[in-house]
Parts: C-alpha cells; sequence; structure tokens
C-alpha cells in the first residue's frame, strides 16, 4: 500500500427527513480499485456525490494526497483530480473523439484551435488507455462502449488520479466489459485510485482489489475482496437476516391457464434467448441488475421493440405486436419506468390522464361524454385510493407516489389482459408503495397477469407469485412462492448463484 | 342578516378557485377594459359602433385562423405559412373563377387545397422529423412565390357582386366574416375542450411520449392540426379575396405574426400543452383594439410598429408572472 489518496473522515450528509450519510470514512490508495457495494439508497451516490464536489457534506474533512480540499463545485473536484463516469454518459454526439477529450479545453494557437495538437494528444491519451479509436471519428460512429472510453480518456487528460465509475459496465455487451475491465487495469497500474460501483459480484472478483460495503446511509465493512465470501457480502447489504415485511401473495394454483408464454425470446442488444410464461392471475417478477434487459423485456411486449422468438403466445394465440396499438388491441399494457418523462401528462388533469389510455369508453362519435367520464374518474379515483382536492387539478400537484397511482390507474382504464410495470415503485414512499401492490395484487386476484420490474429486490418478496432472474441475456433461475427471498435473488442477480448450489 | 360564515367562505372558495383557474383569462379581460377606457378617452371615435364594428372584422381575419394557430401552439407546433397562404388562397381562387369555374365551387377547391398543405406539414413533421417551423418557413417563401408567379404579382379581379358580399357585407348589423369567427370560435371552443381529438392536441402538446404510449396516434393529430390550420387560412384568402375583389399575391403581408402574437397573448404557451380558445379570443380583441387605437391616436405608422411589440411583450409578460403566481 501507497499512501492515501483519498481520505475521507466523519462525512455525514443530511437531506429533509432523512439521513443519506452516517458518519462515513472512505481511504482509498494509489492504483487501488475499490468496489463500492449498496443497496437503492444505502448513500454510496452521495458519498461519490461529496467526493467530486457535486454535494457539500455536512460534516466531516476530506483530503485528496494529504492535502485538506473543500470543494464548492465539481469543478473544484475536477482540479483535485477527481473525476467521474456516469451510466449517462456525457459525451457531445456531433463533436469528434478528440474534440470530446479535450471538450472545453481545447488546444489554441493565435487564438485558433489547434487541431494537430488536439489530434495528437487525443491519440496519446488513447494509447495510454490502450485503446484503438480515430481520434477524428465522430461521436455518433462509435459504439456506447468506446463513448465511455472517449470519457475516461477525458478524465484522463484533464490529470484525474481518482477515477469514480458508476455502474460503468450497465450498457455494455460482454466482450466490451472485457475491454473496460482491461483499460480500468491499466489505470490502475500506473496509481489511478479507482472507484467502481457494480452489482455484479463477478466482476467485482475480476476488477477489484477491495471492497467497501454500505448500507442505510452507514459504513459497515472495507477490505480485500477475497476475504469477504460472496455469502457475506449480501448478509451485510442486506443487514440482520429477517426477511422484513409481510408477504402479500396468494399463491397461484400451478393449473391456472397461461396467460402468455415466450421461448427464446431475443430482443436486440441485450436479450439472448429468454423462456418463460405467465399464468393467469399471477405476479410475475423481472429480476436482474441494471442493463440485464429487463425493460427490454417489457418494451417488446408491449409492441415498442421488434424482437424475435422460437414461439410466443397470448392466450394460446401467435403474439406478435408490430406496434403499441396492436399491443395494446390484444389488451397488453405498459407502464413506463420514467414517470415524468413517459408516464404521464403532468400539465393536464388527474381525470385526463386517467381516461387518456381509453377515450373511446368514455366518448361516442369523438365527443366527450363528460357524465360517463366523471363516472369512471371517481371510480378510478376510489380504486387508487388517490387523494385530491378536485378530478380536474393538474397532476403535477399530486405527490410522487400519487402520480404513479394514476399512471398505474390510466394502464387499468385501458382493459388490460397483461399490466406490465416497469419500475413502478420507483421515488414512491413506503406508503404509496404498498398501496401499489396492493393495487397489483387486486388486479392479479381478478384473474389477470401481471409482469414487475424493479431494482429494489425486496419488493419481490412483498409482491410476486413468482420470479424470474435475468441474467446476460438469459433466464437464469426461477423461484417461486416461499422461495423468494432478497438474499436469494441478490445472489442469483449478481451471478455467483454456484456457491449455494 | 346575518350570512353563515361556512357559505360565505365556500363562495369565495369558489369565486378564488374560478379566478385562479381562469387567471389568464381574467387577466386579459381586465387589460382590455383598462385599454378600451383609456382608448376610449383619448381616442376620438373609438368607442362609436362603427368603430367598434370596424375593429370587429378587422378581428376576424386574424381571427378566423387564430383558432387554429391556437391548436397548434398547444400541440407544440407552429405554422408560420398561413400568411402567404391566404394570399396563395386568393390568387388560386381568383384564377379558377376566371377560368369559369363557379366562384363558390372555386372556395371549396381552395379550401380542399389549404387542407393539403396543412396535411404537407403535418406529414413531413410526423413522419420525417422535419421541425414545423422549418416546414412553414419553407412554405412562407414558396406560397407567396406561387401566388406571383400565378398572378404576375398583379391583383386578379373577380367581378361578382354577390360574391363579394362575403367578405364586405354585413349580416344583421355585423360584419360577415366577425360573424364567421364567432360561429368557428364556438365549434373550436367546443373541439378543444369537448372532444376527444381536441384532448389529444393537449396531451400530444404536453408530452408527446406519454401521449403516444397511452395510445394516442400522434402522427395523425398532429396532422390533422395543420390541416385544420390550412383550411382556416384557405378560408380567410377567400374572405380577403372577396373583400378586395380581387386575388392579390401582396395580401396578408405579416399575416401570421398578428395571428402567433394574438394566440402567445392569449395565454397559450409556445411549448405546448397549455392554452385556451377563450384567451385567443381575448388576445385577438386586445391587439386588434391596440392597433385601431393608435391609429385613431394618429400616431406615426413607424411608431406603432415600435408601441405594438412593446405592449404584446408586455401583455405576454404579464400573462406569464399571473400564471406562475395563481399556479393551481
Amino acid at each position: 500500500m501507497t499512501s492515501a489518496l483519498v481520505e475521507l473522515k466523519g462525512i455525514s450528509k443530511a437531506y429533509p427527513g432523512v439521513v443519506a450519510l452516517e458518519a462515513v470514512d472512505f481511504f482509498l490508495a494509489a492504483g487501488e480499485v475499490r468496489a463500492l457495494l449498496g443497496k437503492n439508497g444505502a448513500g454510496k451516490s452521495t458519498l461519490i456525490k461529496i467526493l467530486a464536489g457535486v454535494v457539500k457534506s455536512d460534516s466531516g474533512t476530506i483530503k485528496i494526497a494529504g492535502e485538506i480540499k473543500s470543494f464548492q463545485s465539481p469543478a473544484d473536484g475536477i482540479k483535485a483530480g477527481i473525476a467521474t463516469v456516469h451510466q449517462e454518459l456525457s459525451v457531445v454526439p456531433d463533436m469528434s473523439v478528440a474534440e470530446n477529450i479535450y471538450l472545453g479545453s481545447w488546444p489554441r494557437r493565435n487564438g485558433r484551435i489547434d487541431w494537430d495538437e488536439m489530434h495528437r494528444g487525443a491519440a496519446e491519451v488513447l494509447l495510454r488507455l490502450g485503446v484503438t479509436i480515430e481520434p477524428k471519428l465522430s461521436i455518433r460512429k462509435i459504439s456506447i462502449a468506446e463513448r465511455q472510453l472517449v470519457e475516461i480518456g477525458r478524465a484522463l487528460r484533464q490529470g484525474a488520479r481518482i477515477l469514480i465509475l458508476d455502474e460503468p459496465t450497465s450498457s455494455l455487451v460482454a466482450h466490451e466489459v472485457e475491454v473496460l475491465l482491461a483499460v480500468i487495469r491499466s489505470l490502475s497500474a500506473s496509481g489511478t485510485g479507482i472507484v467502481y460501483i457494480s452489482h455484479r459480484m463477478d466482476e467485482i472478483r475480476k476488477i477489484a482489489t477491495s471492497v467497501t460495503i454500505m448500507r442505510d446511509g452507514k459504513h459497515i465493512a472495507t477490505g480485500p475482496v477475497n476475504e469477504f465470501s460472496s455469502r457475506q457480502v449480501v448478509e451485510m447489504l442486506l443487514g440482520t437476516k429477517d426477511q422484513g415485511a409481510q408477504k402479500l401473495t396468494s399463491n397461484v394454483a400451478a393449473t391456472a391457464p397461461v396467460a402468455f408464454s415466450v421461448q427464446n425470446l431475443s430482443v436486440a442488444p441485450r436479450v439472448v434467448a429468454a423462456s418463460f410464461d405467465i399464468r393467469e392471475g399471477e405476479v410475475l417478477g423481472i429480476a436482474g441488475v441494471l442493463g440485464s434487459g429487463r425493460t427490454e423485456i417489457l418494451q417488446a411486449l408491449a409492441g415498442l421493440r421488434p424482437f424475435k422468438a422460437d414461439a410466443a403466445t397470448l392466450r394460446g394465440k401467435n403474439y406478435r405486436p408490430s406496434n403499441l396499438a396492436e399491443a395494446m388491441a390484444c389488451g397488453v399494457i405498459m407502464t413506463p419506468e420514467d414517470r415524468r418523462g413517459e408516464g404521464a401528462v403532468t400539465m393536464l388533469g388527474i381525470d385526463e390522464n386517467l381516461v387518456m389510455s381509453n377515450w373511446a369508453s368514455v366518448s361516442r362519435f369523438g365527443t366527450i361524454n363528460r357524465s360517463a367520464m366523471v363516472k369512471k374518474v371517481t371510480a378510478s379515483i376510489r380504486t387508487l385510493g388517490i387523494k385530491l382536492a378536485r378530478p380536474d387539478e393538474a397532476l403535477a400537484n399530486l405527490s410522487g407516489g400519487n402520480q404513479q397511482k394514476v399512471v398505474i390507474g390510466k394502464a387499468l382504464n385501458a382493459n388490460p389482459k397483461i399490466l406490465l410495470l416497469d419500475e413502478p415503485t420507483r421515488g414512491v414512499d413506503i406508503g404509496a408503495k404498498r398501496q401499489i401492490y396492493e393495487l397489483m395484487r387486486q388486479f392479479a386476484e381478478r384473474g389477470f397477469a401481471l409482469v414487475f420490474v424493479s431494482s429494489e429486490l425486496e419488493e419481490f418478496c412483498e409482491v410476486c407469485d413468482r420470479v424470474i432472474v435475468l441474467r446476460s441475456g438469459h433466464v437464469t433461475a426461477e423461484l417461486s412462492g416461499e422461495k423468494i427471498t432478497t438474499q436469494r435473488l441478490l445472489d442469483l442477480t449478481m451471478g455467483e448463484q454456484r456457491e449455494h448450489n | 342578516m346575518t350570512v353563515p360564515t361556512s357559505t360565505r367562505a365556500e363562495e369565495n372558495a369558489g369565486l378564488g378557485l374560478f379566478l385562479r383557474k381562469h387567471a389568464n383569462e381574467a387577466g386579459l379581460f381586465v387589460a382590455i377594459a383598462v385599454l378600451y377606457t383609456i382608448l376610449a378617452v383619448f381616442a376620438p371615435n373609438f368607442s362609436t359602433a362603427a368603430n367598434l364594428l370596424n375593429i370587429l372584422r378587422d378581428a376576424a381575419f386574424v381571427g378566423i385562423i387564430a383558432w387554429g394557430m391556437t391548436l397548434v401552439l398547444i400541440s407544440g407546433e407552429i405554422d408560420i405559412s398561413v400568411g402567404p397562404h391566404v394570399a396563395f388562397a386568393g390568387v388560386a381562387l381568383a384564377l379558377f373563377a376566371q377560368q369559369g369555374m363557379n366562384i363558390y365551387a372555386a372556395a371549396l377547391v381552395v379550401m380542399l387545397l389549404g387542407a393539403c398543405i396543412g396535411i404537407f406539414i403535418g406529414v413531413l413533421r410526423s413522419y420525417f422529423d422535419v421541425p414545423s417551423f422549418i416546414v412553414t418557413l419553407a412554405l412562407w417563401l414558396a406560397l407567396r412565390g406561387i401566388a406571383q408567379v400565378m398572378s404576375d404579382a398583379v391583383p386578379v379581379v373577380i367581378a361578382d357582386y354577390h360574391f363579394q358580399r362575403l367578405g364586405s357585407g354585413w349580416f344583421l348589423g355585423v360584419p360577415i366574416p366577425a360573424i364567421v369567427m364567432i360561429v368557428l370560435f364556438f365549434l373550436f371552443s367546443f373541439i378543444s375542450t369537448g372532444t376527444v381529438f381536441g384532448r389529444s392536441v393537449y396531451a400530444v402538446g404536453g408530452n408527446a411520449e406519454a401521449a403516444r404510449l397511452s395510445g394516442i396516434p400522434v402522427a395523425k393529430i398532429r396532422i390533422q392540426v395543420f390541416a385544420i390550420t390550412g383550411v382556416l387560412a384557405a378560408l380567410t384568402g377567400v374572405l380577403v379575396a372577396s373583400r378586395l375583389g380581387s386575388g392579390n399575391s401582396g395580401a396578408a403581408s405579416g399575416l401570421e405574426f398578428d395571428i402567433i402574437a394574438a394566440v402567445v397573448v392569449g395565454g397559450t404557451s409556445l411549448f405546448g400543452g397549455r392554452g385556451t380558445m377563450l384567451g385567443t379570443l381575448l388576445g385577438i380583441i386586445f391587439i386588434a383594439a391596440l392597433v385601431n387605437g393608435l391609429v385613431l391616436l394618429g400616431v406615426d405608422p413607424f411608431a406603432q410598429g415600435i408601441v405594438r411589440g412593446f405592449v404584446i411583450l408586455a401583455a405576454v409578460m404579464v400573462n406569464i408572472i399571473s400564471i406562475k403566481r395563481m399556479r393551481i
């Protein structure tokens, strides 16, 4: 171990109502590759934001290479040699690779951009990364994986000594992951400290030298990666072994008719060959890490993405929707994960959002039947248990949880036979979560099928009859009833099930 | 004489709610009242019946298209080709008539053509992702160009006295174009609030992706909105030609910006999703009265542009601020 590159001591941060970090210590040596693990809300992102200068901590000290720092802005963080590469890449697509590597500080000579110097410098940076990308190429012409490398190249060019990678492999395919891991190894060998956030244990074992586990805003453990078994990691991520919430599930009879069935479903680029079926009256969960293809499967079923399959049947009939309208006509309805961006028209009234998916039910010859609409909306609001002042008030006025209920209500009003919910509980408070689970169960009890996708594994235990696990494009495991536990799911999604088998 | 306080509170809540929901319209109404009072005091002959009817007729040529433009802006699009479209429709009408076609049949053909032009805009926007500003900018140039080529930039006379009454005549003491505008106002108020199509326009403008995922045919809605505006522009072209007694390739110069200004003053968002027909009506009346008043006050024509520009800017700013304050 060389000297400490990063020394965070007693870092705390509170947001209104929540303590995001509580007296966390974090040390990182030069050349160390540290895997940072924690469930959603464990405080990982707050910690790296504080390290990068994006967020100010309430208390604690930050030392970079032995010097005490007080970051006021991300620019200060960059100056101190800290760079973050997020899942959402920040490259300018219409500029060249070299321009992106030098973004904002293009070399100049006599007041004009010195293209030769820029191309030479970019080539040098890429050479140091050990990758071959033509500096003059437009970003549009290169893959997502290469764009990520360009961003790492930019960090290197800015003189980054500490590189934070936030779930860097979530949008990469297998051979691209290998390239990235090789780059990380060579950076580490040249003394760069790396913070690697990921949930894929197999990757972590390959690349990380040490691991830090966080839970509920606290530092739980740090140590060399080979000193922790995967089981220990999972236990530390979850905390006490109790499984927490009670289950709402009613077991579906194995004789219930199959609502939907698919063999070797392939959805480019991530889903290779997934086979599963859903019974009527069943809540099926799809678990998998970010980028495992869960959303792609839902979008394919909803007619939003082309897919291939050996067989796909909906209630016994061949099911090949070529667009959203066809899928909706078959009764397959999806709610998107991005509520604000895709789920609802927040500037319109709650009432209109609720009936938007099925205007035909409240209109005649294109003219809205007010009394039918009021009736339908009143019934929906009662079912959904939404608290509101008036049905026609703007949806934007509701809390996130209630907005989500409206999005689900809208889908329910389209009379779905199969409901596909993509992260329906993201950003929703605990009370609303429970109500959403109940809505899901009610829907299933009426004999319909429901597919549920979530990043929070605990949720599957509470609401699903059965869960399939998605990994590298395949359904790799299936759990049902009592066997659905967070620990088991964590093992299976992170990909070290062999330890238990 | 005691009134239960709860009732009064409820009444206040009712009125308050009404005002909050219609903050924009209420604010404009006050602005118009103030403007009328000032002009009635300072501008000679402003408040005479003849002049007010004049304002109404001038407003009609802006107003008829403005109903369609309101839908266009609510859907998050823009159409700047309507001014040249009016000129084009007038010239086409006059040329058809010169060829011996019945003038009313020709009017129908021109309106059909207007729908086709609108569909063209909508298709390029929806299926080729060309921004509507660019498509209509191209048509803004092309349509007036076509009108000038077709007519050699000389007015094409329509010698039909009966037809001329359409644009310049009166019915029950009201200019006929104004009647057309008012009838269309009620029709479009109904379309925008009471039909699936109208509400879908709001949904598309408010969040096109959410609308699409809810099964709303976004492309079709956009095409329809432009087609409607095309028909209204052609109709205005017919009325203008009737009023002038000729098809004139130079007619309606700058009309598109008067219309967009009226719609925006009326509280419709340029970003889509928000706006009302009543707001547009008030915006039209406000601008028409302002223009008329400036003339009557004898303001220098060049200076009028300056005043109009800044008054429109002020009106829109007051509007935006009042909506933000009273956000429900």
